[in-house]
């Protein structure tokens, strides 16, 4: 399930978190803390492990815990737009794209002590494909996996596709030891305990399920980059639901980073000293699915038409910037000359009328969902549904928890469906194409095509699209772009902003690179602790 | 004495059953799908099948209801559909936060408002009574959750005088542990001698209790005002004034008892108002009680969750009336007789 | 010289008098006095709301994203609100909201309460035993927590709050009716009466219905700080009033994540809860002291 990432909560609202889901004890760990310059706290405001510890099945916040822990084949910079090595140092592929060679990098160690080899590999990817949770359609592709020598990793797909950037996902693309639990042991339950099976700097010493102090992480003694030169030798994650009381926590040193804030609030800080506060863009949109089978097309658009975008992001402070099409800057695809809509309440009365709607026609009652706990997008709801009423059309709005959103949205029952579906989305790779298959592409019974969107043309383009992307760069561009208008004139979806990150952090280390293809994590063992 | 009691204890019995079969009643009279809420999104039709068969919703409506009660009594208080544990066992871990937190609230209400009561009872009319009516009445008209933001966010975020939220400070943890004996922080901290932490939950307490002891103490002041100037009037105390007996000794010694019987009958009723108010101010407070709890089960629609808290608190409500009717019996012999 | 006496005083007009005797009533009551005043002009200004809020559509679905969370201004006296609505204006209209909400509940309550408590009082017997417990089992909720479990078993809305609310709430007005009505029915006139061949029914209407309605109004009265509050924290849990309403409770809660950084969402409407519930305990106080002959007041 792609895990429905809301914004800091309104105490009362909601998502409380229960601070006390185990019986027993207060959890004070026997370990304690040192104060020491070598802990980076890491405050985020929803519990962390709760989709479980199996590498291969997460889909939700865990990854900001998970990416410390595990490592993938490949690491995507978008600074540099590149693709990096991490566990492969080397790799090609044939001309036509089918085969791809990965070269393993020597002497890396699972924590569990065995030795990563191409077999290992192999077995974790032919592990995650079989599990098929999370994001395991990006091994969608591949036809089989050998492993000739200890550190040749060969892929042959079905299809082209662009591996190197797939194996770069920030799900379903870890590798991991999958003897972990011995032979006839059962892995994912080993791995529930929990415990972890991963290659990274950084290893699980304690998950307090439920509490405050979360998960804490120790350095790996025998992680295959080192330890020499400053680096912080333990991680915790604090889950704090009030974003105030986590600014407290900031203020007071003991927190290093804080994950997300209302945008006031962060604004607030500006100029605290001690405090650095960076604004980066993500690769996360907010988009509205309209109901392809309840709107007709020439409404879609005059809805489209409709909405106040400036106005939006004028009101959300910062945390919003204006989107081009569907694909964010920074990624493949991403087109600032599309023909996107902009607020013309002119345009959408003339569309409305024609269908026999609109200010002095007949009125049009709608229905809106969106994700309970996240002040923005009620914001957004409320500024809609003003927006609409002056075009006559009613829009009501319902705030869910997600589980009850998606069922709701994804249920047999037609009319139980909603006719605008509001939620984020951000890609599993460096890549546009996580849009178009999960959102756009024909899907029999619903799942995230939640604008029960069927068009063939556009299913034939998403076939043709990702093997491009392996072969012709160029090629595939451009017909990312053609896709995009096209769905600009259906107008199944509203695109209403793009999502800026909002971090707050203490000014004692140096190294953050924001990556928005790895969304909130902190590669910990990358930064340089400079001070107390 | 003992059929007084045996008849009180029979009739709060069956005061308890009445309010496990409306609980079950408005449980199951809600439109929604418990069993497709468990199995989660991922859940295939089987799956949901399996559920349902899981929380017992497959069994015709006498069995549920039976199932329910005999529930009730052995401690199954169902599974909670967003934590996936038992019920009890979320209300037992959540409930000494929301306890204790009334506790305090209580203590400080009748230390603030018996006084309060009295002193406004001494001259009625004056100036002093107008003014403590008045704060009386605005204790009651207070929005609870409202007062609880303007007090964290002057006392807390402006002037640092206090903590913002949590119980205690959760650095303490590693440096102090608290070992659990009664459930409490306050008297954990007390009882195994953890000074540092026993400051920090006193701390932490003031503001939540504070807010949330404002109703009980407009209430209890009126109501030992009321009931004091309800006896001045009558003929004992009259006789006693002339008799020549000094002011003191008469509001003293024949009031002051007399003050104690509604005091106590309204603990009982305050003491489930707070319970209740609590659950405003916990989310406000990070306070981890029965409120953060039932909060979260409404986000979740957790059907189970939401009605074992109700339970309990009903419960507890009828416990506490039960206690303060055999204790006004020991007081007042009369009410025995009734 | 003859001295011409003086023309004897005039005797004191009427008028001073009657200010006199007004004052020395406002004296001797100053809580219904004061409690009176607040509780009418609140309702003046929710049925004037349309006249004197500035800025009437933002109580609706109007929104002003260019100016979100501007704070106390010569515009806007109260500020602006995450999507630039004038508090003031929401806060004038949400005068309407609640103490609406507490004439239906109460009125839902007395509908129930009132023949029930008769039933109960007059009959007496199996009747009487059956409706008590009723009661004790619906009053061994609180009534917060009643109305909380309910409002959240239902789809919200301010129906739904009022449903919920009055659902808790009758179980008093039965006690209290069916108190009043077997006071009354136990006394010798009343006998008499049924001696007599007169009909039940006149003897419920014209000899306990009148003697109910004293107590029966000073609850009613004491109730309404009451109802409003519960409403408020329903509707701050959000199982109330669903935005754009501009129900005084959502407006706190919706106001609280912005409450470190902008004071004044949070502020103004919980102002208005306390005033509003402020002024109708007074009023609801003040006919107490006035009306209930069982009270010894010494002023």
């Amino acid at each position: 399930m792609k895990r429905h990432r809301a914004l800091p909560v309104a105490a009362g609202s909601a998502l409380a978190l229960i601070l006390a889901a185990c019986g027993g004890s207060y959890h004070a760990t026997t370990q304690s803390q040192p104060k020491s310059a070598q802990t980076f706290t890491y405050d985020t405001y929803t519990p962390v492990m709760i989709d479980g510890w199996d590498p291969a099945t997460e889909y939700s916040n865990g990854i900001i815990a998970m990416s410390l822990m595990y490592q993938t084949l490949t690491h995507y910079n978008s600074a540099t737009h590149q693709i990096q090595p991490e566990l492969a140092t080397s790799w090609s592929s044939s001309d036509n794209g089918l085969t791809w060679t990965f070269q393993l990098r020597h002497g890396v160690h699972f924590h569990t002590g065995r030795l990563m080899t191409a077999q290992a590999a192999q077995a974790a990817i032919q592990r995650t494909i079989k599990e098929n949770g999370g994001a395991a359609y990006i091994w969608g592709a591949v036809k089989t996996i050998d492993a000739p020598s200890e550190y040749t990793l060969i892929f042959h797909l079905k299809y082209a596709s662009p591996l190197d950037l797939e194996a770069s996902a920030d799900y379903s693309a870890y590798i991991y030891d999958t003897q972990a639990a011995g032979s006839g042991g059962n892995l994912t339950k080993w791995l529930n305990t929990p415990h972890d099976a991963g290659t990274g700097p950084y290893t699980l010493q304690t998950w307090n399920s439920g509490q405050e102090f979360e998960v804490i992480l120790k350095s790996y003694s025998g992680y295959w980059g080192g330890w020499s030169g400053a680096h912080y030798k333990r991680v915790v994650f604090r889950v704090v639901p009030q974003d105030t009381t986590a600014v407290q926590l900031l203020k007071s040193g003991q927190v290093s980073f804080i994950e997300q804030m209302s945008p006031t609030l962060w604004s607030s800080l500006k100029g605290t000293s001690g405090l650095k506060l960076v604004s980066a863009p993500s690769w996360q949109n907010l988009l509205g699915q309209l109901n392809t089978r309840a709107l007709s097309q020439p409404v879609r658009q005059a809805i489209s038409y409709g909405i106040d975008y400036k106005g939006m992001i004028a009101a959300l402070s910062g945390a919003a910037i204006a989107s081009s099409g569907i694909v964010p800057a920074g990624l493949l695809g991403h087109f600032t000359d599309l023909p996107n809509y902009s607020y013309d309440p002119a345009k959408a009365k003339t569309l409305l009328n024609a269908a026999g709607y609109g200010p002095g026609k007949k009125a049009m009652n709608l229905s809106l969902t969106y994700t309970q706990g996240d002040t923005n997008e009620s914001i957004v709801a409320t500024l809609m549904k003003s927006d609409l009423a002056k075009l006559n059309i009613n829009l009501s709005v319902q705030s869910l928890s997600w589980p009850t959103q998606w069922a709701k949205g994804k249920s047999s029952t037609a009319s139980q469906h909603q006719d605008i579906f509001m939620e984020y989305w951000w890609p599993d790779y460096a890549d546009p194409y996580s849009w178009f298959i999960n959102l756009l592409e024909t899907e029999k019974t619903p799942y995230f095509n939640l604008s029960y969107y069927s068009d063939p043309t556009l299913d034939g383009m998403i076939n043709k699209v990702e093997p491009l992307v392996a072969t012709d760069r160029t090629a595939a561009e451009q017909l990312y772009k053609e896709m995009q208008v096209r769905i600009l004139d259906t107008a199944p979806i509203l695109f209403l902003y793009n999502s800026n990150y909002q971090y707050a952090m203490q000014n004692n280390f140096t190294g953050l690179q924001v990556n928005p293809a790895y969304p909130n994590v902190v590669f910990v063992y990358d930064l340089k602790p400079t001070g107390s | 004495m003992t059929t007084y009691v045996a008849r009180r204890l029979a009739l709060a019995v069956v005061v308890v059953a009445g309010v496990v079969l409306l609980t079950f009643v408005i449980a199951h009279a809600v439109p929604g799908n418990p069993a497709a809420s468990w199995a989660g999104p991922h859940a295939s039709p089987a799956q949901v099948a399996a559920a349902s068969k899981y929380l017992g919703l497959d069994r015709p409506l006498p069995v549920q209801i039976t199932r329910y009660f005999a529930g009730i009594f052995t401690g199954n208080w169902g599974v909670s559909i967003h934590t996936h544990q038992s019920v009890l066992s979320n209300i037992a871990t959540a409930a000494p936060a929301s306890l204790e937190l009334v506790i305090a609230a209580l203590i400080i209400a009748l230390a603030v408002g018996v006084p309060a009561g009295l002193a406004s009872a001494r001259r009625p009319g004056r100036p002093a009574d107008q003014a403590i009516r008045a704060g009386s009445i605005l204790g009651v008209s207070m929005p609870i959750f409202w007062m609880a933001l303007i007090l964290q966010l002057v006392f807390a975020q402006r002037l640092h005088v206090l903590p913002v939220a949590g119980e205690y400070s959760p650095n303490l943890l590693f440096t102090n542990p608290l070992t659990k004996v009664t459930g409490f922080p306050v008297l954990d901290a007390l009882f195994t001698g953890n000074w540092p932490m026993l400051g920090s939950t006193l701390t932490h307490l003031i503001l939540p209790a504070v807010v949330v002891a404002a109703y009980p103490a407009g209430l209890i002041s009126r109501m030992v005002r009321a009931q004091i100037l309800d006896t001045v009037g009558e003929t004992h105390v009259q006789m006693a004034r002339a008799l020549g007996l000094p002011e003191r000794d008469v509001f003293g010694r024949y009031l002051m008892k007399l003050a104690w019987s509604p005091v106590s009958a309204a603990i009982a009723l305050v003491f489930g108002y707070s319970l209740v108010n609590t659950f405003l101010v916990e989310s406000i407070f990070d306070w981890p009680g029965l409120g953060s709890y039932a909060v979260a089960s409404i986000g979740t629609l957790d059907t189970p969750a939401i009605l074992g808290v109700t339970l309990f608190v009903a419960i507890a409500y009828v416990i506490a009336n039960l206690i303060v009717d055999i204790v006004q019996a020991v007081i007042d012999p009369r009410i025995r007789l009734r | 010289m003859i001295e011409v006496p003086e023309a004897p005083a005039p005797a004191p007009s009427p008028a001073p008098v009657a200010a006199q005797r007004t004052r020395g009533w406002l004296r001797s009551n100053p809580l219904l006095a004061v409690g009176g005043a607040m509780s009418a002009l609140i309702v003046i200004v929710a049925v004037l709301a349309p006249l004197i809020a500035p800025d009437p559509g933002d109580a609706g679905s109007a929104t002003h994203p260019f100016d979100v969370l501007k704070p106390p201004s010569a515009q806007h006296w109260f500020g602006t609100d995450q999507v630039g609505r004038d508090i003031l204006s929401r806060v004038i209209y949400g005068a309407r909201i609640s103490p609406l909400v507490a004439l239906f509940v109460l009125l839902i309550a007395c509908a129930i309460g009132i023949p029930l408590g008769i039933a109960a009082g007059y009959f007496g017997g199996w009747l009487d035993d059956v409706i008590m417990r009723l009661t004790d089992i619906v009053l061994a909720f609180p009534a917060l927590l009643l109305a909380l479990a309910l409002a959240a078993l239902l789809p919200p809305s301010m129906t739904s709050l009022t449903i919920a609310i009055s659902a808790t709430w009758w179980p008093w007005y039965v006690r209290l009716i069916r108190g009043q009505a077997a006071s009354v029915a136990g006394r010798p006139y009343i006998e008499s009466c049924r001696a007599l061949g007169i009909s039940r029914r006149r003897i419920i209407f014209r000899h306990i219905l009148p003697n109910a309605i004293t107590p029966l109004i000073v609850q009613v009265s004491l109730d309404v700080g009451g109802v409003i509050l519960t409403a408020s924290a329903l509707s701050f849990l959000g199982l109330g009033a669903q935005d754009p309403t501009p129900d005084w409770g959502l407006m706190v809660s919706e106001g609280q994540t912005y409450f470190t950084t902008d004071w004044w969402v949070v502020t103004f409407p919980g102002l208005a809860i306390l005033i509003t519930a402020f002024a109708f305990n007074l009023l609801g106080d003040g006919l107490r002291d006035l009306l209930d002959p069982r009270r010894v007041i010494l002023r």
